[in-house]
């Protein structure tokens, strides 16, 4: 029997996905019963995945867990949540149409003879759980037409009438109002008054100091230690959370950045759940330049991407490139004026996966003269661009003519890649161009960025890879709650610890400060 | 014109439009109920089709009508089944199984006539005609106008479709399937989450479609004709996908668009014999289901335009505060 | 490219999925049948029998392999658009009367028919290319109603303005000989046209695998975002893979009834549409693979036609066949045990081939 003060013991995990890619490596996570527990650390840090297996969506490569001191094989969530675990998951799991008391029952519901749901015993449940816990929702009204505040009562109080104790909250206040945090904080304290244990998943310094009694900090897929909360500061937490272990280097000359090519000013943008997530963005990225956007997802950085290629519409400010504004504009209009987006989702986007490598990297010239005579395309132009972008950019495959989706996810991203950047653009959006690839891939790409950037091109590169963002960025700005709250003209003469606070929002410049990255004549 | 119009705003006419509308109806409510389960069957041609002709054949082989319809509804849950099974197990594109059941109805139907009857037209000569009974309600059918359209001489089927519509709404809305059902159908991950078999309840909204698919091909055989004839669905099935879509699967919305349609083909029953052009006349139902389901596309189209204007709208107020 | 077993295993399951329709075509036949095995024969060998046989194997091919290529054509883009049933009737009769009353001279005079049948077949297609881009209104549901509303609308033409009221069916006047596409050899029934449809699936292969339309309605059908994102303009391919395939199945009808009749007599769906679906499954939506899929197709359904004749296996026999192979075709789980053994093989050799040389140039392994 071991140490029954520990409710929860997940010891010596190791998560190795099939790719070769290590999630988590050698991780101890211990929760006390009774304690709000703060599982931090930045995106990829492998506190998801943690708790995935926890909640026995994924199985662990190695290491053992003990529930209660009991050792358990946590396979599937139904498991989990016999043995008192529930999840609240970042991407609320709630039926629309529903009411909130039919979601809070589904899959138990209470029966009137045999065929019918008793719905007065089904509002009873939620509103005896309701009060019990404080969570304060409405069982009649539908979950389409709740506020996220309640939707994720909704989603704690379908763990509590399950039967969980422990229970795990992905990033909850990701979606909340400051009122409604305030609200969940309460509680949370009122649940661990009355015995529950919670684990709470977040970046949030402010919050985890607020609330947490104990906190463990991932970093790279390792645990870096656990530590009360009331004992460490911010800074030294940041500082834990927000590092590089190694430092890859990348060699580049000193950038000289000339006339500015995109201008993005006074970007305003609200989400279809009412959250301002652009808040008066300014910047512009100069000719000769890699200008790095760094930050944790989720602060709006995405929008901004997917504004600056015309896949949603800004609610107010422009954009232009070369003095042209792009708003409003086709996709083939962007790509005509140079303009190239390597994106996020390369499998969405990037890709036609049943396609050959030859027919993905022209998707974005195939109507272009040079490849087509008449009517017909120009087969032998075709191949000859194929082989060469495959033989410059170095694409592992057996031919051109080869089904994208059958080379490694490196190889994939050189394909993308191949295509936007031979295509001489001015301007470079780079969305987490090396993100889930490998080191050989990384490193070429990298490579070729800044060999693009030193011959003229201008590159915006998003990532939530630091190591990335500082070394490849010539200046990076710092996005935190729709802002920018931080710009530094030159990455190397950057603190990086002081960095990690900018990213968290402790720290942010004065407006004249920040204002400097839109190089106004 | 005027002899049209009078001829129209009769009780035999409205009572006509009931009749036409009753297969539509069940099978627009079978689509919606597999809709609900985020399960797309467009197999209800082909399946009405054969359930039509194994319906006067057990009918004719026991004697019994009852019969007819219960061996009808067994193979609309056999043929429902089947699509679910290539759909969800051999993973074969849901819709090109349902055009599968379709071409399986037509060619299938007729193939099975022969191997009964010795006939490919229809059923009549060997068969017999077998009808479902009648039925006038007693007290009911005295109330002026609406108790001749609705309770006079009415096949007993149009009363179950009625009463179907009630109970495909007490389903949906106030029993445990029908709530998992559309759960399943509007975020199977929700389903799947709290242990609900995310399979099973599509299989089980197949199953229903079947039973109601069956009934209306009954009707068909049993009620509007009194035999099969080859190719006597006539596209229904397919009119009863758009009275689905524009009904957005809801019970009553259903049942009004059934009607829309069954409205459509008895005023084109009518007209016939006048001085229109019949062939022209009779396209009328196919019209009206296209511009049916575009005006529907348009509104949810405008629908989700005004949602984000109210948005902006409440921002605006918020900011000016 | 596949890797050559995969391409393989394709193949295998194709002739897995034939043999299940055999074996269900079979059991059908015992059972309505007292002579199995002659209809059988009749079934499999009757097309082969004589020269006349064939031609007439070949004749059927026509109509289906137009309907075949524009389903092909529809299908790329992802549009399930099923009105190729409808436009080859509409396209047949505008031709036809194109044929019937306007004199030109020969070879012009066909040239013209078809265009025009093509025309109306495009015409027609822009309604459910348009809604479906504009409103998103289901393809597929306008479709089916526009094919009962052409069959309405070309009958109620032909009974009322265009009938032959001396015939005692319902038919049109006879196309002038000018516009009569002539048979290939004397007294057999295959028409040019039959090269005709052979030229026009050789274009739809250039079309659809070199030239930029066809290279973006492919596109679209395998990823719309990457579509999008890339430049293409989605909506207006959409609507253009409908269009063409409208333009084929109208030239089918005019084809079909310029090398095969005298006059319009289609007084009923021809079924030719549904038939163009089997072939686009079995081509797996390539144009070069529809011709030979046609000629499979129209020979089970000769033979089953003979089979009719001589023995009492209805010919419906092939509708039969055609839904199992549909069905099974189109499985991709089907036989996917097999399959899930052969990737992972395929896989672990590459795997160890990339290894390979990733040793030969330095650096982590990349597993």
């Amino acid at each position: 029997m071991q140490n029954s003060e520990y409710v929860v013991e997940m010891r010596g995990i190791d998560k190795i996905y099939p790719n070769g890619i290590a999630a988590n490596q050698g991780v101890d996570f211990l929760v006390k019963k009774g304690e709000i527990h703060a599982l931090m650390g930045e995106n990829g840090a492998g506190k998801s995945t943690l708790m995935k297996m926890l909640f026995g969506m994924e199985q662990p490569t190695n290491g053992e867990i003990f529930i209660n001191g009991e050792k358990v094989a946590l396979t599937s969530p139904t498991v989990a949540i016999a043995h008192g675990i529930g999840m609240v998951h970042q991407h609320f799991m709630l039926v629309p149409s529903l009411t909130v008391a039919e979601n809070v029952v589904l899959g138990m519901e209470p029966r009137k003879g045999k065929l019918f749901v008793d719905f007065s015993k089904a509002i009873a449940l939620t509103e005896e759980y309701s009060k019990k816990f404080n969570l304060e929702v409405d069982p009649n009204a539908k979950v389409m037409d709740i506020p996220v505040g309640m939707k994720q009562k909704v989603e704690i109080l379908k763990a509590l009438v399950r039967g969980a104790k422990i229970l795990i909250l992905d990033e909850p206040t990701a979606v909340l109002t400051t009122q409604e945090t305030v609200e969940l904080f309460r509680e949370l304290i009122h649940l661990k008054e009355q015995g529950y244990t919670i684990i709470f998943i977040s970046h949030k310094l402010k919050e985890i100091k607020e609330i947490t009694d104990r906190m463990t900090i991932l970093r790279g897929g390792r645990s870096m230690g656990v530590y009360n909360t009331a004992d460490t500061t911010e800074q030294e937490i940041s500082r834990l959370m927000v590092g590089r272990d190694v430092i890859l280097t990348v060699q580049k000359d000193q950038a000289q950045p000339t006339e500015p090519v995109l201008q993005v000013k006074d970007l305003e943008f609200t989400n279809d759940w009412n959250r301002k997530m652009l808040n008066k963005v300014s910047f512009t990225v100069r000719k000769g330049e890699i200008l790095g956007i760094a930050g944790v997802e989720g602060n709006g950085q995405r929008e901004l991407v997917d504004i600056l290629y015309n896949f949603a519409k800004p609610d107010a400010g422009s954009v232009s490139v070369g003095g042209k504004s792009t708003l409003g504009l086709h996709q083939d209009k962007l790509r005509d004026m140079g303009i190239s987006l390597i994106p996020e989702d390369r499998m969405i986007y990037g890709i036609a996966d049943s396609a050959s490598i030859e027919e993905n990297v022209i998707s974005d010239r195939f109507d272009k003269k040079q490849f087509n005579n008449g009517p017909l395309f120009n087969m032998k132009a075709i191949h000859a661009e194929s082989e060469r972008l495959v033989a410059e950019y170095q694409v592992l495959c057996k031919s051109p003519q080869q089904q994208v989706k059958m080379l490694s996810g490196g190889n994939i991203q050189k394909v993308v890649v191949a295509r936007e950047f031979s295509s001489d653009p001015v301007l470079i959006i780079a969305d987490q161009p090396t993100r889930g690839i490998d080191v050989g891939a990384t490193e070429f790409i990298r490579k070729k960025l800044v060999e693009l950037s030193r011959a003229g091109a201008a590159v915006l590169l998003v990532s939530a890879d630091l190591n990335e963002v500082i070394e490849l960025s010539d200046s990076l700005v710092v996005f935190h709650g729709g802002e920018i709250v931080a710009y530094f003209e030159d990455t190397k003469k950057m603190d990086e610890m002081e960095m990690g606070e900018y990213m968290l929002g402790l720290k942010r410049q004065s407006p004249e400060e920040v204002r400097r990255v839109v190089h106004e004549k | 014109m005027s002899n049209i119009l009078s001829s129209i705003l009769t009780t035999s006419f409205a009572a006509s439009i009931i009749r036409i509308m009753v297969p539509i109806l069940f099978a627009a409510l079978a689509a919606s109920i597999t809709e609900k389960a985020g399960v797309v069957n467009i197999g209800l041609e082909g399946t009405m089709s054969l359930c039509a002709l194994i319906a006067v054949t057990c009918a004719w082989k026991s004697g019994s009508t009852l019969v007819g319809v219960l061996g009808a509804m067994a193979l609309g849950i056999l043929l429902s089944l089947m699509i679910g099974f290539f759909a969800f197990k051999f993973k074969t594109d849901i819709i090109l199984c349902g055009i599968a059941v379709n071409t399986l109805g037509e060619g299938g139907a007729v193939l099975l006539l022969y191997l009964l009857t010795g006939s490919k037209g229809d059923t009549q000569t060997v068969m017999g005609a077998w009808s479902l009974p009648r039925v006038t309600v007693p007290l009911l059918s005295k109330i002026p106008v609406i108790g001749e359209i609705f309770f006079t001489n009415q096949s007993i089927l149009t009363y179950v479709a009625f009463l179907c519509v009630l109970l495909v709404w007490i389903l949906l809305y106030k029993t445990p399937l029908g709530i998992r059902i559309r759960a399943v159908g509007e975020n199977d991950h929700a389903a799947d989450s709290v242990g609900v078999g995310v399979y099973k309840i599509k299989y089980t909204s197949l199953i229903l479609c079947g039973i109601l698919c069956g009934m209306a091909g009954a009707y068909m055989s049993m009620s509007y004709m009194t035999m099969f004839s080859k190719g006597m669905i006539a596209g229904r099935g397919f009119i009863a996908l758009a009275a689905q879509a524009m009904g957005r699967g809801e019970p009553v919305g259903v049942m009004l668009s059934s009607l829309l349609f069954g409205f459509a083909q008895a005023l084109a029953n009518y007209v016939k014999g006048t001085n229109l052009p019949a062939r022209l006349v009779e396209a009328l139902p196919y019209v009206v289901t296209i511009l049916g389901i575009t005006i529907y596309a348009i509104s949810t189209f405008n629908k989700t335009r005004k949602i984000r204007a109210r948005k902006e709208k409440k921002e605006q107020k918020k900011a000016a505060a | 490219m596949k890797s050559k077993s995969l391409r393989l295993f394709g193949y295998v399951r194709g002739a897995a999925a034939l043999l299940v329709a055999f074996l269900v075509a079979l059991v059908l036949i015992f059972l309505s049948s007292d002579e199995p095995l002659v209809a059988l024969r009749y079934m499999l060998l009757g097309p082969a029998a004589s020269w006349s046989k064939i031609c007439r194997v070949l004749a059927y091919m026509i109509p289906i392999t137009f309907t075949g290529l524009a389903t092909c054509i529809m299908f790329s883009a992802n549009q399930f658009n099923l009105a190729g049933e409808g436009c080859i009737s509409a396209g047949g009769f505008v031709g036809a009367l194109v044929a019937i009353y306007c004199p030109m001279p020969t070879v012009i005079h066909q040239i013209v028919c078809i265009l025009a049948g093509a025309l109306i077949g495009g015409l027609i297609m822009l309604i459910p290319g348009f809604l479906k881009t504009r409103w998103g209104v289901s393809e597929m549901v306008v479709s089916l109603m526009l094919n009962y509303i052409i069959l309405d609308v070309t009958m109620q033409f032909l009974t009322q303005n265009f009938a032959d009221r001396s015939q005692g069916a319902t038919m049109t006047f006879p196309y002038k000989s000018s516009a009569i596409i002539p048979k290939i050899f004397a007294g057999e029934q295959v028409s040019y046209g039959i090269l005709i449809a052979i030229a026009m699936a050789v274009l739809c292969w250039f079309f659809l695998y070199r030239t930029k339309w066809g290279y973006a309605i492919r596109m679209v059908g395998i990823n719309k975002e990457f579509s999008q994102y890339s430049g293409i303009k989605v909506g207006a391919i959409v609507i253009l893979c409908q269009v063409v395939g409208g333009i084929l199945a109208g030239m089918g009808g005019v084809v079909t009834q310029l090398g095969y009749f005298q006059q319009y007599r289609w007084t009923a769906l021809t079924g030719y549409g549904w038939d163009g679906i089997t072939l686009a499954i079995l081509a797996a939506n390539n144009p070069i693979f529809i011709p030979i899929a046609a000629f499979f197709v129209a020979w089970l359904q000769y033979g089953c036609e003979l089979m009719n004749t001589w023995t009492t296996v209805p010919v419906e026999m092939m509708d039969l066949i055609s839904v199992v192979i549909f069905l099974f075709f189109a499985a991709d789980q089907f036989l996917s045990g097999f399959r899930q053994k052969l990737v992972v093989r395929e896989t672990k050799k590459e795997l160890a081939e990339k290894a390979a040389q990733q040793s030969k140039k330095g650096g982590e392994a990349h597993v």
